[in-house]
């Protein structure tokens, strides 16, 4: 097998989705970007248009499923989750135990690259694989048919989904902040002390603060939302992306806050790189001084950037619901839509992640071919070399900009059509859906520009 | 210092959970690959020089990264395929440093510390060798840098960090002086990056100039956020002969085109540094307009007619092709000016260590008083940039610079440098430090 097949592979593994680079960044700078981002604009707002020319159902029918087979519960899934346990507690003592380079050490690789960007995106694309895949499930089942003991202590009702949104504020930030998140031994402390934590939350307080505490589990089960395939009335069912969301009742608002922080960290992510952000800090964008000299600035950029589009989404639900005319508590409101922010979260976590991907992804393929770094070659690579060469021609780098673009601008149209099914439903008029909404649509347009932004913009780091 | 005496094998002071997982590893590995290890049986000891090797894995170095690894990789297989260093096979111990000064400091520290490493080694960029030769110093550990800047021989740094593998940005600008004035014109316009890196070339270059007789007649400095330069432009002098540039960063391939599309074809010479095109084919469209230009290299990227055998069996070690690119993908193009950098100053670690007898972290200072009783450095397998000489006093080796000329696509070598070209007065004398 030779290497461009396995670029292919990885390639294919998304498909129709690519992402960024050094080289690369002269030619991104290079391409017609403002028309690029003016015409993702305007397919956003073209769909607004459309759908207030349309007739109120379009929107519903485009996402009603289509009920393919029945399946029964399959049984494995406590199975896969101890496989899933072992695989990472592998990873774990790998991480202690192995190579201190973040580009040979499974544990950063599988933690970063093929959970936080290939599972998480998966999730989003294709459905709910957490169920089987979450490292925990199946040891907490094991364990309480062992013991045949049961939580001694009932989850606060109170707490809802509070401890989630800290977990996953306090994740984002070891993500986002940290000087060296990827750093093996470092990780190996931070993933196996979280697991055990969890571990001990769910015997303490029983399987609710796995889907109430668990941030993880809270974002999988969110993304899950977002999946081509799911069920409906007892049969796996397949539909456009986000049909789950119309298919659920509406979260509740501890889960709604917790949807715009995965947004609002996501955004934030790219927005730290960018030259305009290092200019904000009076940091040289060509000699970036490293992440340990901006630890408190991406803190609390990370806080302001999540504060500010929960203000800006609810000022914009409030504004709505007064041009409407409807009764409804701005609260109730911002539960129901929360949801369609899910498709702009993950079209934008695709997109932001791609090129590391692909670049990742190839460390990936080495680390399988050579699990315990002795030269072995099981996968009959051959010398493998991993290339960035990708990013060097205008030709792919034009590729991968568009498929970027093109998963952003998938995700707000997606957005702006989950968020009229909505509105059509609460309002049961079209006009009066199509006024309410018009404030989120143009949040939504101006979010677009924003993340195409965001992808065009020179980076320093 | 340099009687060999019988190996005592190193017994660790203080086992460490790594470390005794890492025993029972190395049990497993060495068992498996029992020819290998075979080899070093003549050796005192079959334990490893570990050689702690900063990467900058993630961060602005990362391209460069990869390059410096895969080099790295390349000169530990070859050099333990010749029997390692006094026998012992060298292993790599890498750790990134995120091209953060702080975390550079913390690396080191492990390598010290943690990883019982007898030197560190490979670090790129400036800020983080600043940032962590002192650590290095403090901690008595030898650090090897492969980074072209001139902190090394300015005194700033100490004993323990020497620079033998790679030529210094000064050495470098000074040396171009000579051809640019003798061949493409006497009146220069420098346009550089408003920050240390552009500073270093229009301190070095317009002195140099001047002593050729020459003259700068406007230094530009470009804000380093800039994207868009047309508009500086207007600012180049109309009597000027060459034009020399020094951009780097994204926006370098803009700079380019729109400086192109200022002259028309019709413009002063253009000379510019490789590192702005570093990793960046020059048949990429838009760079057409650097077509008659002239670039300084540190090695030519592109195979010379006369390349040595040396450099070819270099390009081949490493997987790179006769254009500089890898051998697994002709669009991946290399570092190739800078990465040979970690292969001489391997070979320079490999002869140091044996000419000190070097046996363990107590033979330290040893192995620095080696490397600074080191010369003359020939053209060869060891040195396959080129004949280097190396000053003890200040740790800074110097060699050959080239001057490439963009034709059809290609950098083809008109000039190149002699050392003495590329020499400058001694600005310390590390040996007076103690160690």
């Amino acid at each position: 097998m030779n290497q461009r097949l396995i670029l292919a592979l990885i390639l294919g593994f998304l498909p129709g989705v690519l992402w960024a680079h050094a080289s690369e960044q002269g030619f991104v700078l290079l391409l017609p970007t403002d028309f690029y981002i003016g015409a993702g604009v305007a397919s956003v707002a073209l769909t607004v248009v459309l759908l207030a020319l349309l007739p109120a159902w379009v929107a519903a029918r485009l996402f009603a499923p289509l009920a393919v087979v029945a399946v029964r519960g399959v049984p494995l899934r406590h199975v896969t989750s101890l496989m899933s346990t072992l695989f990472l507690a592998f990873l774990v003592w790998r991480g202690v135990s192995g190579s201190n380079d973040p580009s040979v050490n499974p544990l950063p690789l599988f933690v970063w690259t093929v959970f936080w960007i290939g599972l998480v995106s998966l999730q989003g694309l294709l459905g709910n694989h957490w169920r089987w895949t979450n490292p925990w499930t199946g040891l907490v089942a094991l364990l309480g048919w062992v013991t045949g003991s049961r939580a001694p202590i009932r989850y606060p009702r109170a707490f809802g989904h509070a401890p989630g949104v800290v977990i996953f504020l306090c994740f984002a930030g070891f993500l986002l902040a940290d000087p060296a998140p990827a750093d093996p031994d470092r990780l190996a402390l931070a993933v196996g002390g979280y697991w055990y934590l969890t571990l001990m939350g769910v015997t303490l307080f029983g399987p609710r603060w796995m889907v109430r505490a668990e941030a993880l589990t809270i974002l999988m089960r969110a993304y899950g939302r977002m999946g081509l395939l799911g069920r409906a009335r007892g049969r796996l069912a397949v539909g456009l992306w986000g049909w789950q969301i119309l298919a659920r009742p509406r979260p509740g608002f501890g889960l709604a806050v917790f949807i715009l922080l995965m947004l609002g960290s996501g955004s934030f992510d790219g927005l730290n790189e960018t030259f305009w952000w290092l200019g904000f800090l009076g940091i040289n964008p060509l000699e970036f001084p490293g992440r340990s000299v901006v630890i408190t600035q991406n803190l609390v950029g990370l806080i302001v950037a999540n504060a500010a589009l929960i203000a800006g989404f609810a000022v914009c639900l409030w504004l709505g619901e007064r041009i409407a005319g409807t009764r409804r508590p701005l609260g109730e409101a911002f539960c129901l839509y929360a949801p369609t922010i899910l498709p702009i979260a993950l079209g934008y976590h695709v997109a932001h992640y791609l090129t590391s991907f692909l670049v990742e992804g190839q460390y990936v393929v080495k680390f399988l071919t050579d699990p315990m770094g002795q030269g072995t070659d099981l996968l009959n690579l051959g010398t493998f070399y991993v290339t960035t060469g990708f990013f060097n021609t205008p030709g792919t780098v034009k590729l991968i900009f568009l498929t970027q673009a093109g998963a952003v601008v998938v995700g707000h149209v997606i957005a702006i059509l989950l968020a009229h099914a909505l509105a059509v439903r609460g309002h049961g008029n079209n006009w009066r859906a199509i006024l309410g909404q018009a404030p989120l649509a143009l949040f939504m347009i101006a979010y677009t520009f924003f993340g195409l932004w965001l992808l065009a913009s020179p980076r320093g780091l | 210092m340099t009687t060999k005496s019988p190996k005592t094998p190193q017994s660790p002071t203080a086992t460490s959970r790594r470390g005794a997982l890492k025993t029972l590893a190395g049990g497993v590995a060495g068992a498996a690959s029992l020819p290998m290890w075979a080899r070093y049986a003549q050796a005192q000891s079959a334990e490893p020089i570990k050689i702690g090797f900063q990467v900058h894995r993630t961060g602005i170095g990362a391209a460069y990264g990869r390059w410096y690894d895969r080099t790295t990789q390349a000169a530990v297989k070859l050099i333990n395929e010749g029997g390692g260093i006094n026998g012992r096979p060298v292993e790599i111990v890498a750790e990134d440093d995120g091209t953060d000064p702080k975390r550079g400091a913390e690396v080191v520290e492990k390598f010290a510390t943690q990883h019982n490493c007898d030197i560190g080694f490979g670090t790129l960029f400036s800020h983080v060798v600043i940032g962590s030769a002192p650590r290095a110093g403090e901690l008595k550990l030898p650090y090897f840098v492969v980074s072209e800047g001139t902190h090394v021989s300015s005194g700033m740094l100490n004993r323990y960090t020497m620079q033998p593998g790679i030529t210094d940005v000064r050495s470098q600008v000074i040396s171009m002086a000579p051809f640019i004035t003798e061949n493409l014109g006497k009146k220069v316009t420098m346009i550089f990056p408003d920050y240390g890196f552009g500073y270093d070339h229009r301190d070095n270059l317009a002195p140099a100039i001047e002593a050729q007789g020459g003259e700068v007649l406007a230094k530009i400095a470009i804000p380093p956020s800039e994207t868009s330069f047309t508009r500086y432009f207007p600012k180049i002098p109309r009597e000027t002969e060459v034009v020399y540039h020094v951009m780097v960063g994204p926006g370098v391939l803009t700079f380019v085109k729109e400086l192109g599309e200022f002259f028309g074809g019709r413009g002063p010479e253009l000379f510019g540094f490789i590192d702005s095109l570093e990793a960046v084919a020059m048949d990429s469209p838009g760079l057409e307009f650097l077509e008659g230009s002239h670039f300084w290299e540190g090695m030519c990227r592109h195979a010379q007619p006369d390349e040595s055998e040396y450099e070819t069996f270099y390009r081949d070690a490493v997987g790179v092709d006769a254009r500089g690119a890898s051998v697994s993908d002709p669009t991946d193009v290399s570092t190739y000016g800078h990465m040979f950098g970690c292969w001489e100053t391997l070979h320079v670690v490999k002869a140091g260590m044996e000419a000190a007898g070097y046996r363990g972290p107590q033979d330290r200072a040893a192995l620095i008083e080696a490397v600074e009783g080191m010369t003359d450095m020939p053209l060869s397998q060891a040195h396959p940039q080129g004949a280097k000489r190396f000053n003890g006093k200040t740790h800074q080796v110097f060699g050959h610079q080239f001057i490439s000329k963009v034709e059809g696509g290609m950098l083809k070598k008109v000039h190149t440098t002699s050392i003495e070209d590329t020499l400058y007065p001694d600005e310390v004398d590390y040996t007076t430090q103690s160690f």
